[in-house]
């Protein structure tokens, strides 16, 4: 019996070491690889910018879920040559057809859209799924709050696009941009 | 170690009489083994939970199948290593962690290195932990075989698993988005004939899953069928 | 040796001098009625045809497409599979046409012209012949098929005219069906929304959007009252399907009105006359006691609501009876008849 024991525990302490090893050795270039992606993503919704844009990152808190915890936001500021260019953060939108979608938005100084980005979606594939397309993505570039209704999917008297067949995903992207400007309206009105 | 004899395998086909350090004839049908007569998945049926889930494009299937080969080859080799200091009774835990051990190892790197296939193979890399062939072929062949015809057997399995894994995610990619390997070989091909390739997007969903896979294995079967006709 | 020899030749030549035997034994059944499989067959074929007519006039040209294309395409599909594997012809029994027929029921009147053939295709090859052929084809293959479109080309399969009836020159434009209104403004939080003007009266006779069989109550009642009248389907399974619809959405609306429609715009709206008449009790894939036919059908409206209401799609009675159609072996060996005479302790073992 103390045999099984201390077998089976000696095979488990050495595969656990061994692992730790792995872990350690893979650790920096798995935080880089995050990184990466990280700025692939803010470099295709912000203008060009040459700051180390991810070391001076503010987190805001901006509510609390169902639960009670804090809804944080991280705000990427973008510089060009101490300049500042554009504000990137991600924004939800809990109303997509088949569950959250998942948006990294830029605006940039005057309270325009930059660009927005589609991180994660659950949407139909072939239908709602043409959110993620370039083409239409392109069209939120220099949206602002200030052009009232017409930011808004064009079966609603505004100039996106939406799909034959899909209209509650690109309405769902739509309202969560529009939300993600009033929140840089409140946190940025500083002249930011 | 006297116990796990009379548990004979009719999957391995073990010999019990000692064999010779290397027989090449021997290593040969250990690795023809899992690429044919007991493909995992097309005759055994073993491995589907993963099979169904990455197989949306053949690039998954690659992945995967690079992934569980080299499992496969790495935790056969160490049981088959441990074979005779493992005791019986918990001989079954004494795998898992093993095999735990070394599907975190891919996890890992392939975080690490390859970010986007991990990203899309997603959960069903940690999950290679309940692919029942690693089980099969460490409890079948690696617990009673020593470990070079062990690592060949791993190996033969592993790529017996990728040439499934490849159809499947062959057949899915091309009906269902209309490329393979990214190549937009059939969208492109209507384009020139001046039609719009209406993707069958069923095939990328899950239902499309079980029904490419329901067709492979009956044309594996007619194969097979036909085979044994002519002998 | 030789004598048996013998014998045999004797019994040889005394058998071919007799080539009509005087007792035929056969298993059952040994009563054949009048009605062949054909017979059947032709019959459903009338009494869909109210709800064909129904479908001709209000979306023309564009429907009389999807149906010629789609009989065909599952006539030619049944012909191709027998030409390959070898089986005998089963064409003529007229099978292959009534699933094609249903088919086309149940596509979107103005769907394009490969959706039809890729639909009897996978009706007859897949879901029917690759099962064994009738009879042995677990799911409804008309259902199967649309399920297996409405998952490939969701696009294509929710492009929706508005009825145009034939003279009245009315452009065909799309629109949204009834259920599609009501589950957008169910997603948008917005409770039952423009779902509330539909007009009942329309629904019933079949000026709403929708696939081409499904428009009209009223064609669908007629043709589903002259199979009952024939008896080839009992009332079982459509009562008990429409019935359970109507009580739980009846509930739902009871509670709250302002959220859930009410159980006659679920009735007139969408497949559940044609599913609960025509689909659900396909004499293959419906369990076969009554007993079974009534916990089917109520298996299928239970899952046909359950899908309207909070489900990714705005209509559920397809997925819902294929759902059951594989719960059928299930019911049929829970649900077996007990035997006459049977004693109890005997039927529990």
């Amino acid at each position: 019996m103390i045999r099984l024991v201390i077998i089976l525990t000696t095979i488990s302490l050495i595969a656990a070491v061994a692992l730790a090893k792995v872990y350690d050795i893979t650790k920096v270039r798995i935080a880089e690889q995050e990184r990466i992606k990280t700025m692939n993503g803010l470099k295709a919704v912000l203008p060009p910018f040459n700051n180390d844009i991810d070391k001076n990152a503010k987190e805001v808190v901006v509510g609390q879920d169902k639960k009670g915890r804090d809804i944080k936001i991280k705000f990427y500021t973008g510089k060009m040559d101490e300049k500042p260019v554009g504000v990137a953060f991600e924004m939800i939108a809990p109303d997509g057809y088949a569950g959250d979608i998942d948006i990294l938005m830029g605006v940039s100084p005057g309270g325009k859209v930059s660009g927005i980005e589609i991180i994660s979606h659950k949407e139909t594939p072939g239908l709602g799924s043409k959110i993620s397309q370039d083409k239409w993505k392109e069209k939120f570039k220099g949206r602002s709050l200030e052009e009232g209704s017409k930011f808004a999917v064009k079966k609603d008297g505004g100039v996106i696009d939406q799909f034959s067949g899909a209209t509650i995903s690109p309405r769902a992207v739509v309202g969560a941009v529009k939300k993600g400007l009033e929140l840089y309206k409140k946190e940025f009105s500083n002249g930011g | 170690m006297a116990d796990s004899e009379t548990i004979s395998s009719d999957i391995a086909g073990v010999e019990t009489a000692p064999a010779p350090w290397l027989d090449f004839k021997e290593l040969s049908q250990d690795l023809t083994r899992g690429l044919w007569q007991e493909i995992p998945l097309f005759r055994l049926v073993l491995g589907t939970c993963p099979t169904l889930a990455v197989t949306t494009s053949a690039t998954n299937g690659v992945g995967m199948g690079i992934a569980t080969t080299f499992v496969l080859i790495a935790s056969n080799v160490m049981i088959s290593l441990l074979r005779n200091i493992i005791p019986d009774m918990v001989r079954i835990p004494a795998f898992i962690v093993v095999i735990a051990s070394f599907v975190t190892v891919t996890d890992l790197m392939m975080a690490a290195f390859t970010p986007d296939l991990h990203h899309a193979l997603g959960i069903f890399i940690p999950l290679i932990v309940v692919n029942c062939i690693l089980l099969a072929r460490a409890e079948a062949f690696a617990s009673k075989n020593n470990s070079i015809r062990s690592a060949v057997d791993g190996l033969g399995m592993g790529i017996g698993f990728s040439i499934a894994l490849i159809l499947l995610g062959t057949v899915r990619e091309i009906l269902g988005n209309g490329t393979w390997f990214g190549i937009p070989v059939l969208t492109g091909t209507m384009d020139l004939f001046g039609y719009d390739y209406q993707p069958l997007i069923v095939m990328v969903l899950p239902p499309g899953a079980f029904i490419g896979l329901g067709l492979l294995v009956a044309g594996m079967n007619k194969i097979e069928a036909n085979r044994q006709k002519k002998r | 040796m030789a004598e048996q020899a013998v014998a045999e030749k004797e019994e040889k030549r005394r058998r071919l001098e007799e080539p009509t035997p005087k007792l035929v034994l056969t298993s059952s059944p040994h009563a054949l009625g009048e009605d062949s499989i054909e017979r059947v067959m032709w019959s459903v074929v009338l009494s869909l045809l109210p709800a064909t007519l129904v479908g001709l006039y209000f979306f023309g040209w564009d429907a009389f497409q999807v149906i010629v294309i789609s009989i065909a395409s599952a006539l030619g599909a049944e012909a191709l599979y027998q030409k390959i594997s070898g089986h005998k012809n089963t064409i003529k029994d007229g099978s292959a046409a009534v699933t094609g027929l249903l088919l086309a029921l149940t596509l979107p009147p103005a769907s394009p012209w490969w959706l039809s053939i890729i639909g009897g295709f996978f009706a007859i090859i897949i879901v029917k012949q690759l099962y064994g052929g009738l009879g042995y084809n677990p799911f409804n293959p008309a259902l199967m098929s649309r399920v297996f479109l409405l998952i490939a080309f969701p696009l294509q399969m929710t492009q929706w005219p508005v009825p145009h009836p034939l003279f009245s020159g009315i452009d065909a434009r799309t629109g949204a069906t009834p259920l599609g209104e009501l589950q957008v403004a169910r997603l948008m939080g917005k409770g039952i929304g423009k779902a509330a003007e539909l007009n009942l009266w329309d629904a019933f006779i079949g000026n709403i959007g929708g696939s081409i069989g499904e428009v009209s109550a009223l064609a669908l009642l007629i043709g589903g009252a002259y199979l009952l009248y024939k008896q080839y389907i009992s009332w079982h399974i459509p009562v008990s399907m429409i019935g359970t619809v109507l009580v739980f959405s009846g509930i739902f609306w009871m509670i709250n009105p302002e959220k859930y429609v009410n159980p006659m715009f679920h009735l007139l709206t969408g497949g559940l006359i044609i599913g609960a008449f025509f689909m659900a009790t396909d004499m293959v894939t419906c369990p076969v006691t009554l007993k079974g036919q009534l916990l089917f059908g109520f298996g299928c409206g239970l899952i046909t609501i359950i899908i309207r209401m909070w489900g990714g799609y705005p209509e559920g009675v397809s997925f819902a009876i294929v759902l059951m159609n594989i719960a059928t072996p299930m019911i049929d060996i829970y649900l077996r008849p007990t035997r006459y005479g049977a004693r109890k302790a005997e039927v529990k073992s």
